[in-house]
């Protein structure tokens, strides 16, 4: 009886056992020796996209019978659902070297990706194999690596931020052309709001996690000002130019009051409800993706996309060497994973998905706008919405491609959070906010050195 | 039942008076406890190995910098630990989860206790409201986060309600009243848990022990004073500390609700552990206050245990 226990123990540990580890080995890395195909298989990891599911679907299917077609290769897509399911996979997946072959890569994530060193740094013949780098728009290429002989990515979206207004708005108030410069738009902003009837210039998201700093961002570049010195070993949160970038944001609201006083709660959905609801004439801090939904409301065929200002409150002209920032570098990257078998493969995909015709694909699930100049040259010449685009994705400006990114981008997000009570009661003291950002400077300074080391 | 055939029902029969080693003898080779292997080789695998290795991590310099070589990242000894309490808000997190955590299992007692009470006894449409009081506690903590941020918008249901008595409500998301969104969305999310295991309580309390109160004499209330309450002293324990840890640890809730960064008087431990762990990438400080984290929790549960004696052996006292 106690022979036979002990044959059941060992049994069931092996069973358990076996289970693990058929567990742990599920949806690993293939080489290119699996797979049905019998040109080997590549697994790709991509967003996704849940206001298109049957978009993605139809989507996601001709891309991989095209995939098929032309390389006899099966391709497996795996998706996730937001950006820190994407960060929890490829932490697991460099730290097990092995995972997807490829990955899509928000442009700001890229500098941690890069740092992460889970990643091809891509040859000038890895280049040619994808049509080489003339084949992207030039600025889009700014996020793909810290320099051209280190990069890691690949644009395949690029998403620039502009400026979305209501035409029927500013046809009523006679304005005929649209800000240059914040202030202008304050101008502008002033003289569509009526507060009375609830109708203001502009829409603000101060509780987004996400648009607040790229405001900041964009006005202390346009003073000659940067968040992280252009050899990436400075802080520059603590200077007199992100002060006055912070508050003239602040101002929009606090001293202008250009924007509902809600706004101190609001999130970019509530913006983008406002704008389509016809209760804000501007909808600043907007990308093409906002189309579908814009489309959908009473707005349609009323509405118009420009590059924000690119010239800093108070002033009439940027500095000498100051940036024009009308966007961050924005959009994503496809990036091969350093512990692949399939590098051959992953470059070949890449050549397809980056094609004109795919690209123009993406745009049509998704309104992803192309990176291939080919493909947005086609699309803007067509389409006079998406045309001004182009001339935001010119005047773009990458931001620090450093792995210390993320503390810089949310301290500063920190510091609005702060602030957002101050904001709610209709005022700040600039001592305080300065006071944040002395902070949000310390530890952006800290992760820097750590960068550095 | 009547109290008569309680009277008569057979006594069981004491276990046979054995020696200590005798007992653990007997209750070690009496049971078939192979059977516990599967799961031991799972927690294993999916509990203590994370675990040492989340300790192991905790005193590396484990970022986005080392994370490939992980195993070759410096160690720093108790640096993360240090730095954890000096600058990175590991005392003020403890403040406000402790405070979150307290206030809402405080809350949620009272409301819990009643809301049994009031269907422990039979009425039409009980199984109805039962149901309905499970509500909160089943669905999703994302959901109801999700729900109550679009509740607590300035435009909201919360403020619309405010204003119908002429109070303006205001921006409910931020700065202070940030922690007190968090623990009226919490309270409302978890007394069904408080609900549940008194009613598992009150439901194990014989009707003879009600009879006899009956007989005596006594009030509702005394009843539930000198009678129920004494009777689920255990599960109602129980329920608290569980309670207090649940909410302790909660991430979904304030991460949803509050978005990250969280107002700071709204930053509970697992959110920052969260922030330094997967926003700013400080793997090792995120685990070395993961770790004291644990710590804390074990504290409280400890104390239960070696209270409650769930830990003594068969035959300790």
């Amino acid at each position: 009886m106690r022979r036979l226990r002990t044959k059941a123990g060992a049994v069931a540990v092996v069973a358990s056992a076996a289970m693990l580890l058929a567990a742990c080995g599920g949806g690993s890395s293939s080489d290119s020796s699996s797979g049905s195909g019998s040109g080997g298989s590549l697994d790709i990891y991509i967003g996704a996209q849940p206001n298109f599911p049957e978009q993605f679907a139809t989507w996601s299917k001709a891309l991989t019978d095209t995939f098929k077609a032309k390389t006899g290769a099966d391709l497996t897509i795996e998706t996730y659902a937001s950006a820190s399911d994407e960060t929890t996979k490829i932490q697991s997946s460099v730290v097990a070297g092995s995972g997807p072959d490829i990955y899509n890569l928000g442009t700001t994530f890229t500098p941690v990706a890069y740092a992460t060193q889970g990643f091809l740094t891509l040859s000038d013949d890895d280049w040619k194999k994808i049509g080489g780098r003339e084949r992207f728009l030039p600025q889009t290429l700014g996020m793909s690596g810290p320099d051209q002989a280190n990069q890691i990515g690949v644009p395949a979206a690029m998403r620039p931020f502009g400026l979305a207004y209501n035409t029927d708005m500013f046809t009523a108030a006679g304005i005929t052309t649209t800000p240059t410069t914040w202030d202008d738009f304050v101008a502008d902003a002033t003289k569509l709001t009526n507060s009375g009837t609830g109708v203001y210039g502009t829409t603000l998201d101060f509780s987004d996690p996400f648009d607040p700093w790229k405001f900041v961002w964009a006005m202390t570049e346009q003073q000659g000002g940067y968040f992280v010195s252009p050899d990436l070993k400075t802080a520059g949160l603590n200077s007199d130019q992100t002060l006055n970038a912070t508050t003239g944001y602040f101002d929009l609201l606090t001293k202008y009051h250009l924007a509902d006083p809600a706004s101190v709660g609001w999130k970019a959905g509530d913006a983008i409800a406002a704008f389509s609801q016809g209760k804000a004439a501007m909808y600043p801090m907007t990308t093409a993706q906002a189309i579908p939904t814009l489309d959908k409301s009473p707005l349609k065929g009323h509405y118009a996309f420009a590059s924000l200002p690119t010239v800093a409150l108070g002033m009439t002209e940027r500095p000498a060497g100051a940036q024009p920032a009308a966007s961050i570098v924005s959009g994503d990257n496809i990036a091969i994973a350093s512990y692949t078998k399939n590098k051959d493969l992953a470059l070949q995909f890449i050549d397809l998905f980056t094609s004109t015709d795919q690209q123009l694909a993406n745009f049509e699930a998704f309104g992803n706008l192309p990176t291939n100049q080919d493909a947005m040259n086609q699309l803007s010449a067509k389409n006079a919405l998406l045309a001004p685009f182009l001339e935001i994705e010119s005047n773009s400006t990458p931001t620090a491609f450093t792995g210390a990114w993320a503390d810089v981008q949310n301290g500063v997000t920190n510091v609005v959070t702060q602030s957002q009570p101050s904001l709610a009661n209709g005022s700040y003291d600039t001592s305080a906010v300065k006071a944040l950002l002395d902070a949000a400077n310390g530890s952006a300074q800290s992760a820097l050195d750590r960068a550095n080391k | 039942m009547t109290v008569d055939e309680v009277a008569g029902a057979p006594t069981p029969l004491p276990p046979p008076a054995l020696s200590g080693r005798a007992a653990r003898l007997t209750s070690t080779h009496g049971r078939p406890l192979w059977l516990m292997w599967p799961n031991l080789i799972l927690l294993t695998a999916v509990i203590v190995i994370p675990f040492l290795i989340g300790v192991y991590i905790s005193f590396l310099d484990l970022d986005q910098y080392t994370l490939r070589k992980f195993f070759k990242a410096p160690f720093v000894g108790f640096q993360n630990y240090i730095e954890a309490f000096t600058s990175a808000g590991l005392l003020h997190s403890i403040w406000v989860s402790l405070a979150f955590s307290l206030l809402t299992t405080a809350v949620c007692t009272p409301i819990g206790l009643l809301a049994a009470m009031a269907v422990n006894t039979a009425f039409r449409g009980r199984f109805l409201v039962r149901s309905l009081f499970l509500v909160p506690y089943v669905i999703p903590s994302f959901v109801t986060a999700t729900v109550w941020r679009f509740i607590f918008q300035p435009s909201g249901a919360a403020n619309s309600l405010l204003d119908m008595f002429g109070i303006d409500g205001g921006q409910w998301l931020i700065g202070d009243r940030a922690f007190w969104a968090l623990v009226i969305v919490d309270i409302w999310a978890a007394w069904p848990f408080i609900y549940m295991m008194t009613i598992a309580g009150l439901q194990s309390i014989p009707n003879e022990m009600y009879e006899a109160a009956d007989l005596d004499g006594t009030t509702w209330f005394q009843k539930i004073r000198f009678v129920a309450l004494p009777q689920i002293r255990g599960q109602l324990l129980l329920g608290l500390l569980l309670s207090t840890l649940a909410h302790f640890n909660n991430f979904t809730l304030p991460y949803v609700l509050l978005g990250s960064p969280a107002p700071t008087p709204a930053l509970t431990l697992p959110v920052n552990v969260y922030q330094t762990s997967f926003q700013v990438f400080r793997f090792g400080l995120g685990a070395a206050m993961a770790v004291i984290s644990l710590i804390l929790m074990i504290i409280p549960a400890v104390f239960y245990l070696r209270a409650s004696k769930l830990t003594a052996a068969v035959g300790e006292d």
